[in-house]
């Protein structure tokens, strides 16, 4: 038998061998220098997360980045809830893009189950995805103006947000954390005179992003802040597990509608949007450039769709779906988040509740691909590129 | 005439008791004058502001245009409680606002706002008149950079120290570029009076025409001196949280934010008066024959004087900010060669001038 | 150089604005809103359903006459599996959400006959 305590003095030795030494190190500071934490409580961040600077000057020689400040359990509260009671829950893993929660668990749960959505199902949930990118690109790249210092640009983004909330809102009745699809289709059917006021909004918002791409490229003193900052190269990306446009904006084109393709992405033509450099600006052009392939695709959704129904023929469930048994196994069906690849490992024993639920968040890893980027850059360039990787904390600590 | 003139020795000279006394009032008059016009630069900016970014700005106190919004803003501020940290650098700290405050109210002095022109004689509406007015202005607007630095360094924080350190680098940088636009100016006049160099400019030749170069650098140096977007990183809330300003709440924050009101109050005031002709009349009045007398003068100078805060407030909210490094090398590597430059053409100018 | 931001934002000065004149002008909000809940007496049959689906447990039954659904507002989280979930469609939304605000959390606990809209 081993001794109990011998154990934990082992691992005690272990700890301060990998964990605190090191860390002690790096909080050792000359003369000239000062650490500065940019620290939980802060009016920049978008929600509680810890980076200790080590600063000489103005120049950053060292960073370390601390998360979990927001944990709340949803893996383990989903375990105590049946998969139609869960959905909610996972609504608010990442409250703007949670449209493409649902997806992904209600992907995992269909597959588990073995059934497929009819092609009207289909391409609602097609359409539903690419509004939810849209929202979210513009969210994003409007909180990354305003830490440069450019908040009309915030402002202007915001308010073409408000006409594709508006969009959705006619749809499924909220502005966020929807709660939409079902296992087999979707909740409730496009309503009337939809597609001609969405025709509408989307060529605005068409308009809008080339006036965007325009100042953006056009401006002298916002193309010194980012041209050639934040620089992420082809390794970095591929040794922190990037996915999203920060890793596409450095030129390798993966995109999960493309290499797994779910739903109806494979009759849609669409461009996977790429950029050269990997720096600040590049990032922020790609999700502009996304933002008009989503207005493309959801037009052509619009125009392939056709009349049927909503779920399957032999499901007896249909939008009601108490109780169900799921049969056991296990399940992985990445989708395309606004930040990357995402999914949930769903594993079931066969009873109405899952057994094991791990979520694949994107945000995770676009923070761990903060501090390798913070190497010799100035204190005033760090909102900047973190703003600019446009990570989720609550998505990061679930 | 002379009656008038009688009654104004009567009763503002040294003659009797109540002379410096009335003397005093009609100066703190001016003071809530000044105080009164950084109110409406406030509801300027805000109102400006929302109509770039479409939406409205404060419309519920006093009236639909929200004129009163910064008496009920001044409210708030006096009935928030006083929070002293406990480590802080007791005399330095507290006395950080009031120099602000005091260095942005000492530039009342010399400014005219305006003149009285009646049977010929311009009468201008300054508090004193003295010879070196453009110096003493330059000078004192200066001195506000030490009550930013006391700002920073007293609050015992780190985020305020870096605040301060940048704000220095910015100062000494953009003060060279500022002053040798205004020696170029004064070249070109020959004296350092500021009612000189505005009656020296006629109703065409603005010295923003003449000196094109110049009346540019003056613009970006004193945008950099007011401490406005692009050039505010001593209070950058994104890097900094409030930069200078972290540990102050309640009416000492409110009281240094005012004086950065009232230095840019003054500032385009003063950019009014050296570059765009002060108080003389744009050419295409002149065609319609409106003679320049009585208070028509103050008028112009006001009308002058808001176009020149539109566009300082344009600015703001469309431009990103630069970085502290990019600013120190504007400063130095391109505003300040250019100033040499038009010191040159200055010269020039002064010699054609005087013939 | 600059002159793009200038401009755009000139003409911007001369757009109308789109802010939402509330609380003088009501916000309107779509058909489907997922509001404060409406029951209908005559289809509700008691079965529980409801109660058993409500991932906040906001929903419990209680007799008034025969059984009816009582909701707890302060827990009520609007998802609207309540209302998919109703085998005979009792179970509504309206578009109505401001009385979904009160300091007394205790007043925000509606008993069926609120929710039927028989008494205030």
């Amino acid at each position: 038998m081993v001794n109990k305590h011998d154990v934990k003095k082992r691992m005690r030795q272990l700890a301060a061998e990998y964990i605190h030494e090191p860390q002690q190190e790096a909080y050792k500071l000359d003369d000239t220098e000062m650490m500065l934490h940019i620290g939980p409580q802060n009016p920049i961040q978008p929600g509680p997360f810890l980076i200790d600077l080590k600063i000489s000057g103005e120049t950053v020689r060292d960073s370390k980045l601390y998360m979990g400040y927001g944990h709340k359990g949803i893996e383990k509260i989903l375990e105590s809830m049946t998969y139609i009671q869960g959905l909610p829950v996972t609504d608010r893993i990442c409250y703007l893009s949670s449209l493409s929660n649902n997806e992904a668990y209600v992907s995992s749960v269909e597959r588990l189950l073995d059934i497929e959505p009819p092609e009207r199902s289909q391409y609602i949930r097609v359409i539903m995805q690419e509004l939810s990118r849209i929202q979210s690109h513009l969210l994003g790249t409007g909180e990354y103006a305003t830490d440069l210092g450019f908040v009309t640009m915030f402002l202007f983004m915001i308010r073409e947000r408000e006409y594709v909330l508006g969009l959705i809102e006619d749809i499924t009745g909220a502005r966020i954390t929807h709660c939409f699809p079902r296992f087999g289709g979707v909740r409730q059917d496009l309503p009337d005179g939809w597609r001609e006021k969405a025709i509408d909004v989307l060529s605005m918002i068409h308009e809008k992003c080339d006036m965007y791409k325009e100042l953006f490229s056009s401006d002298r003193t916002y193309k010194m802040r980012t041209v050639g900052i934040g620089t992420l190269t082809k390794e970095d990306v591929m040794k922190a597990g990037l996915t999203g446009p920060s890793l596409r904006a450095t030129g390798i084109d993966y995109d999960v509608r493309k290499v797994y393709p779910t739903l109806v992405y494979p009759d849609i033509d669409f461009k996977v949007q790429t950029a050269e450099n990997g720096d600040i600006f590049d990032r922020v052009m790609v999700r502009v450039n996304e933002i008009q392939e989503s207005c493309w695709i959801i037009e052509q959704a619009l125009d392939q769709i056709k009349p049927g129904p909503l779920f399957p023929d032999e499901l007896p469930y249909g939008r009601r779906t108490p109780s169900m048994r799921v049969p056991p196994g296990d399940a992985y069906v990445p989708i395309e988040d606004p930040r990357g690849e995402m999914a949930m490992y769903i594993v079931s024993d066969g009873t109405d509740k899952p057994y094991r639920v791990k979520i694949r968040g994107p945000a995770f890893a676009l923070m761990q691909g903060l501090p390798p980027m913070l190497e010799n850059v100035y204190i005033a360039d760090v909102p900047a590129i973190a703003a600019s990787m446009d990570s989720c904390n609550s998505e990061v600590d679930r | 005439m002379d009656i008038l003139l009688g009654i104004l020795y009567t009763v503002l000279g040294n003659d009797y008791w109540w002379g410096p006394w009335i003397r005093g009032v009609i100066g703190l008059c001016a003071m809530g004058g000044i105080m009164v016009s950084a109110m409406f630069a406030v509801w300027l900016e805000r109102k400006y502001a929302s109509d770039i970014q479409s939406r409205i700005g404060p419309n519920r106190v006093g009236g639909k245009y929200g004129l009163l919004q910064l008496i009920a803003d001044a409210i708030k501020l006096f009935t928030k409680e006083d929070i002293k940290p406990d480590k802080v650098d007791g005399p330095v700290w507290a006395a950080a606002p009031v120099l602000m405050f005091g260095s942005a109210l000492m530039m009342i002095i010399a400014i005219p706002f305006g003149a009285f022109i009646f049977n010929g004689t311009t009468y201008p509406l300054a508090v004193t008149q003295f010879d070196i007015s453009i110096l003493y202005l330059e000078a004192v607007s200066a001195i506000g950079i030490i009550g930013i630095f006391m700002a920073g360094w007293g609050s015992n924080n780190k985020f305020s120290v870096i605040a301060a350190f940048r704000n220095i680098a910015r100062m000494i940088g953009y003060e060279v570029a500022l002053g040798l636009t205004i020696v170029s100016v004064v070249i070109v006049t020959g004296s350092l009076n500021i009612v000189d160099i505005v009656e020296a400019q006629g109703s065409v030749i603005w010295f923003a025409f003449v000196m094109p170069l110049g009346f540019v650098i003056f613009g970006v140096s004193l945008i950099a001196d007011m401490g406005r977007v692009p050039f505010d990183q001593n209070e950058a809330e994104e890097e900094l949280i409030a930069g200078w300003g972290t540990e102050y709440s309640g009416m000492r924050f409110g009281l240094a934010y005012f004086a950065e009101y009232i230095h840019m109050v003054l500032g385009s005031c003063i950019a009014v008066l050296i570059f765009l002709g002060g108080w003389n009349m744009p050419g295409f009045l002149i065609d319609l024959h409106i003679p320049l007398i009585g208070l028509l003068p103050v008028g112009i100078f006001l009308a002058k004087w808001v176009l020149v805060m539109m566009f300082v407030v344009l600015i703001r909210w469309a431009l990103p900010r630069i970085r502290i490094d990019q600013v120190t090398s504007i400063g130095w590597k391109i505003l300040f060669p250019l100033a040499m430059v038009n010191l040159v053409w200055a010269a020039m100018l002064g010699l054609v001038w005087s013939w | 150089m600059v002159l793009k931001n200038f401009e755009e934002m000139i003409k911007n000065t001369f757009r109308p604005s789109v802010t939402r004149l509330c609380p003088e002008v009501p916000t309107e909000v779509s058909d489907r809103y997922r509001g404060m809940h409406k029951l209908d007496r005559d289809k509700c049959i008691g079965c529980g359903i409801c109660a058993g689906t409500c991932p906040t447990r906001a929903i419990r039954i209680v007799r008034h006459g025969r059984w009816f659904p009582m909701i707890d507002f302060g827990h009520c989280m609007f998802c609207g599996l309540c209302v998919d979930q109703c085998p005979n469609e009792a179970l509504t939304m309206t578009k109505e959400y401001t009385e979904a605000i009160s300091p007394d959390r205790y007043a925000l606990i509606y008993g069926p006959a609120q929710l039927m809209g028989e008494e205030d």
